[in-house]
């Protein structure tokens, strides 16, 4: 995708998107309902047209391109399926339309089934089967063609959380196997996580970040896809560079944070003194006593989830969650200490809202 | 655990019995009385006090109605087949107008789409007669008056708005990733629409179509103001006809009657199911 922009009236539902998938590459284009990326993905398959820019699909440029004649195949939220075709008919239709003899249908159609594990349902219709067979007969109408790309919208989402985690390990099973090129789309960044081989974040039309799960994760490029990748959310305090006994400093209300020589010289770029500090859960330790480097606070609430328990702690105005040892116990208003590993913290610009 | 089967019979339940069983009676009794009379000699028709059942039964007036030979046959066919023309050409036109009509307002987004589609319901918040006047006036414009086009354009315009309206629902029912699908699977847009689109409207469509058959099959008030010549006369205009000359002729009349009412019946026998679905569907399907 090359500087892909897609206008509906005044509304700009894709600004200036340019991204490229290598062959064989999981691509999962996450963010919040709203951001773009099912309008991207449409886009790629021809479904709506570009208002500017390029789409290329191998070495072809798709501008132009009826769906039909893009070689993709996609997977909807809803599956799609054909409510008056049988299952064998659903997936024998796009090698139907490709005028593929019969025999040559049978065999792939037979082919795609025994993968996906319901040979058994061939002769059923969709309505006579469940969500997570529905989905599997999706993924097989998607399968039997061996297309360029497979498109994915939410594939997922309306599963159940138990069959959801169960299909995720099947749907990256596929992509190994099957080396296939996929662009993934949904608003989980779970999914993106696991899934995907490099995840695109966007947000308002704009790309925020393409990369690695795991880079994103590290190094989130601005507030927005430091606050969206990660559960539970990076805790982004608003804060005011300052010095004290000439060491760099970043104050909020009623506390402050001394910086080591690493991070004030990351801090010194910014354009102003509005800093944004970056700490996911993890890299915070909560402490019962005082003790140096640590940051008074105060407890406001516990939720244990088993193997973790996370505790939201008052900093002066803010609240950040900090995970904790499950045997640890806290109270409501209970004084703590809250210690930073300044290793692993993110500070952005507040001004621009990028990573310094 | 105790299972209590039997269904409790209370005083509204009886109640509501005896309305509708009122109701049926209402409703079903002319229908028995025209086919009893229709097989009764004429002699027997007018006895007083009535036969329930004919002792005399006879088809006589059936087969000379049907048949073309007779006088009375030759015109009775003509009128069944100018009311078969009628509709037909009504109902096809009117399918084929109202299906991309229904399926664009559906799918897509123009300006003016909502005025347009209210503008098209506007048509049917008055009383058909409304527009007895004005269309005579239009038709003699055109010199369509006494001709066949006159009726099925009258009945086109008339059919259409709730054929539109019941088809609309019908395809935004339909989700439009089907036909996504079915683009990415290979179809161009249009087979998208024919090949997967109209056939899961396929109840809606022939809905529609028996909706707009049977107005045209019983119209009355157009039929006789647009035609004057005694050979395109349509078959509730014709049977008017028949109680002028053949008033003594109740058997016939009868018989006349049944014949026509024949078609309608048989049609919503054999499509009642799609039919019912069509009404309900637009409602409630996920």
């Amino acid at each position: 995708m090359r500087d892909v922009v897609k206008r509906y009236g005044a509304v700009t539902a894709v600004n200036h998107v340019s991204l490229t998938v290598a062959d064989g590459e999981f691509v999962a284009l996450v963010g919040p309902s709203g951001c773009g990326k099912t309008t991207s993905l449409n886009l790629i398959a021809g479904l709506i047209e570009l208002t500017t820019g390029e789409i290329f699909i191998g070495e072809r440029q798709v501008n132009d391109l009826d769906p039909k004649d893009r070689d993709i195949a996609m997977v909807f939220q809803n599956y799609a399926l054909y409510p008056n075709k049988t299952v064998y008919q659903n997936l024998g239709f796009p090698l139907r339309m490709r005028r593929l003899g019969k025999a040559e249908i049978d065999s792939k159609v037979r082919e795609a089934a025994r993968l996906l594990d319901i040979t058994h349902l061939l002769d059923r219709r969709p309505r006579e089967l469940s969500g997570g067979q529905q989905q599997r007969v999706a993924l097989g109408r998607a399968l039997v063609r061996d297309p360029q790309v497979f498109l994915m919208d939410e594939p997922l989402s309306n599963l159940d959380a138990k069959l959801r985690v169960q299909m995720r390990a099947e749907l990256k099973r596929f992509h190994q196997d099957l080396n296939a090129t996929v662009v993934y789309v949904t608003h989980d960044q779970l999914e993106a996580m696991t899934m995907a081989d490099r995840m695109a974040v966007m947000s308002g039309g704009d790309l925020q970040q393409y990369d690695t799960p795991e880079r994103v994760f590290a190094e989130p490029a601005n507030t927005f896809v430091a606050g969206f990748v990660g559960s539970p959310a990076m805790n982004l305090i608003e804060m005011r560079l300052g010095q004290e006994n000439g060491r760099v400093t970043l104050g909020a209300e009623g506390w402050s944070l001394t910086l080591d020589d690493a991070n004030a010289r990351r801090v010194a770029a910014a354009s102003g003194p509005g800093i944004v500090l970056g700490a996911r859960h993890s890299s915070m330790e909560l402490h019962a006593e005082p003790g140096p480097d640590l940051v008074p606070g105060r407890v406001y609430t516990v939720e244990p989830t088993g193997d973790l328990t996370y505790a939201h702690v008052y900093l002066g105005q803010a609240v950040v969650v900090v995970s904790v040892d499950p045997q640890l116990r806290l109270g409501a208003d209970q004084p703590v200490w809250i210690g930073f590993d300044q290793n692993r913290l993110h500070f952005f610009d507040a001004a621009t809202q990028q990573r310094l | 655990m105790s299972v209590r089967a039997r269904r409790r019979i209370d005083g509204w339940g009886i109640a509501g019995w005896i309305f509708l069983i009122l109701l049926l009676f209402f409703a079903t009794l002319p229908m028995v009385w025209m086919l009893i009379t229709s097989i009764k000699t004429q002699f027997a028709a007018l006895q007083y006090p009535p036969e329930w059942f004919p002792r005399y039964p006879t088809i006589e007036q059936y087969v000379r109605l049907l048949s073309p030979q007779s006088e009375v046959g030759y015109v009775f066919l003509r009128y069944m087949l100018n009311s078969f023309w009628v509709s037909l050409a009504s109902t096809v036109l009117g399918v084929l107008v109202a299906v991309p009509a229904a399926y664009a307002f559906s799918r897509f987004r123009f300006p003016g789409r909502n005025a347009l589609f209210f503008s098209v319901l506007f048509r049917n918040m008055f009383p058909a007669v409304v527009f007895l006047m004005p269309l005579f006036i239009m038709m003699r414009a055109f010199g369509l008056v006494n001709t066949h086009a006159s009726l099925i354009i009258t009945y086109l315009t008339f059919g259409l708005p709730l054929s539109i309206w019941l088809l609309k629902g019908f395809y935004d029912n339909i989700p439009v990733e089907l036909e996504q699908a079915a683009r990415i699977d290979g179809c161009t847009r249009f087979q998208a629409f024919y090949l997967v689109v109209m056939p899961l409207s396929a109840p809606g469509i022939i809905a529609t179509a028996i909706y707009a058959f049977i107005t045209a099959w019983n119209e009355y008030v157009y039929a006789l103001t647009f035609l004057n010549s005694e050979a395109l006369l349509t078959l509730p205009v014709g049977l008017q006809r028949f109680f002028a000359e053949y008033a003594t002729n109740w058997p016939g009349l009868m018989a006349a009657s049944f014949i026509m009412s024949v078609p309608v019946v048989i049609m919503f026998l054999v499509l009642q199911k799609y039919f019912v679905r069509a009404l309900t569907e637009g409602a409630v399907k996920a």
